[in-house]
């Protein structure tokens, strides 16, 4: 143990030594006065109805800077979130082929009525969040989070037939979870696509209209703002996090017999 | 509003951090059970995030109210505009922590099933045991 | 005369003093259950931080992650490998 003595004690020293420096002003004044100049720029420039050709049509500050002044950010951290589900999904590939023929019960009829009700307001919050992204704090990636509550909600209280019972399957999953990254991939560059075909001229991750490329996705519905492609991100991205999520706790949450027949013949060479 | 009181408070918090970093950290260094690991190193990630949040925080002085970066005036006039600048915190680290906590529960579910495979391949999911299994497979692989 | 900005504050100082607390009782107990337990009271006490620090969109996802799917997977992790740790 004294591996682990030497470690806790190094530890302590730097713990000491920066608690030092912060209290002596090693970071400068806590909290700062003021914001750093490229957030005022964003904070300005997000809805600023006179500067048309910088602004994003959002009046939240946080979903501009995700989906349109660093999308590009946020659309590699989604592959990131694709590798990571689906690096997850191939640990037990062979789950998904094998039916299960015993059926839960379930917990009792008082915990399976509420969890309905339970249910049925967490999906509409996720909804409302998701597609609220860009007037009200929220958005794609909240949305979808907390809509992967409900499913492993039902998953627990009704038990895996629940799920096989209404059709919801491994595959429809998949194929929803695929389906929207690959919109997501396209709301990105439809506009470069719209301009290769009309001749305008137009950028990859282009949300509104700018001063050498006039195309641009519709910075209003009626009256109210969308956002332009802002809004169709959020979507997306809403369906892709839910539907990922939902697909590994559908793995995780099989049966014990279940997950160790991914482990059969490994004596043989794995 | 004590101004004194503010900054304390806040450093305060800087330093409790600081003792959850050190302490998640050696829960992941030197605990033997792959479980508490994970936790472990779950709390280290959300107090990273923390302290990527307090980053983009200001002071609160008289006169001036603090809001979150979100624009409540559908029609804003420059007067409004130069207010909200004045008033909202940075929406920056927001926007960066908003995708790495998503990111890291999908990593955490990755870290998750290996914990599985692991517990059903050794069954323990103690790392010095797990050691001790592979050296005596090794020995007797070389004999 | 204490107004709602100082007590802001000092509520963010007694979340972040028990986040340790929790923290520190989530390495050192033996049981893997109430680790589970503990740091998602150490959560809780994150994502009243967050609110106060003016986030409202990390809270948004930081208490639907944190305190609804972190357990509930850590405990179902728990449930498959065993729930004491042993000491050698």
């Amino acid at each position: 143990m004294l591996r682990d003595l030497v470690f806790a004690s190094l530890l302590v020293i730097i713990i000491l030594a920066l608690t030092y420096l912060t209290y002596s002003g090693g970071l400068g004044d806590l909290p700062p006065r003021d914001v750093r100049v490229i957030a005022s720029n964003y904070l300005n420039l997000t809805y600023n109805q006179g500067i048309t050709w910088l602004w994003a049509a959002s009046p939240e500050a946080v979903t501009a800077i995700v989906w349109d002044y660093r999308g590009l950010d946020t659309l590699f951290e989604t592959v990131v979130f694709y590798g990571a589900i689906l690096a997850a999904l191939t640990l037990f590939r062979s789950v998904s082929k094998v039916p299960e023929f015993v059926s839960s019960a379930g917990l009792s009829l008082v915990v399976k009525r509420v969890t309905a009700i339970v249910t049925l307001a967490i999906l509409a919050v996720a909804a409302s969040t998701a597609l609220h992204g860009h007037l009200t704090p929220g958005g794609g990636f909240q949305g979808g989070a907390i809509a992967s509550v409900a499913p492993l909600l039902l998953l627990v209280v009704f038990g895996k037939q629940f799920f096989i019972e209404r059709r919801i399957s491994y595959s429809k999953l998949l194929t929803i979870r695929n389906a929207s990254l690959a919109l997501l991939g396209f709301t990105s560059v439809a506009l470069l696509i719209l301009g290769f075909l009309t001749g305008f001229q137009a950028y990859i991750f282009q949300n509104q209209a700018k001063t050498v490329s006039t195309l641009s996705y519709p910075p209003y519905l009626l009256d109210v703002p969308l956002g332009g492609s802002l809004f169709f991100f959020n979507l997306f991205e809403f369906l892709a996090v839910a539907s990922g999520f939902t697909l590994v706790f559908t793995i995780l949450l099989s049966r014990d017999e279940t997950l160790r027949k991914e482990l059969e013949g490994e004596e043989l060479g794995y | 509003m004590d101004i004194e009181l503010i900054k304390f408070m806040f450093m305060l918090t800087t330093i409790s951090l600081y003792f959850n970093v050190a302490i998640s950290l050696y829960g992941v260094v030197s605990k033997t059970n792959l479980v508490k690991k994970l936790i472990a190193l779950t709390i280290f990630q959300d107090t990273v995030n923390m302290f990527t949040i307090l980053i983009g925080y200001k002071l609160w002085r008289p006169g001036l109210l603090l809001q979150p970066p979100v624009l409540t005036d559908l029609s804003p006039t420059s007067e409004t505009l130069r207010e909200f600048v004045e008033r909202s915190v940075d929406p920056l680290p927001q926007a960066f922590v908003l995708t790495a906590v998503v990111i890291g529960l999908a990593v955490t579910l990755f870290l998750t099933t290996i914990i599985l495979h692991v517990s059903y391949h050794f069954k323990t999911v103690n790392v010095d045991e797990i050691g001790r299994s592979k050296r005596v497979y090794i020995h007797e692989e070389a004999v | 005369m204490m107004d709602y900005v100082d007590l802001v504050f000092l509520i963010m100082g007694i979340s972040a003093l028990s986040s340790v607390l929790f923290t520190f009782l989530t390495v050192k107990t033996k049981d893997l259950m109430y680790a589970v337990v503990f740091s998602s009271v150490q959560s809780v006490a994150y994502a009243l931080i967050y609110f106060l620090l003016l986030a409202p969109d990390i809270v948004l996802v930081y208490v639907a992650v944190s305190v609804g799917i972190y357990p509930l997977i850590v405990i179902l992790l728990v449930k498959k490998v065993g729930r004491y740790e042993v000491v050698t």
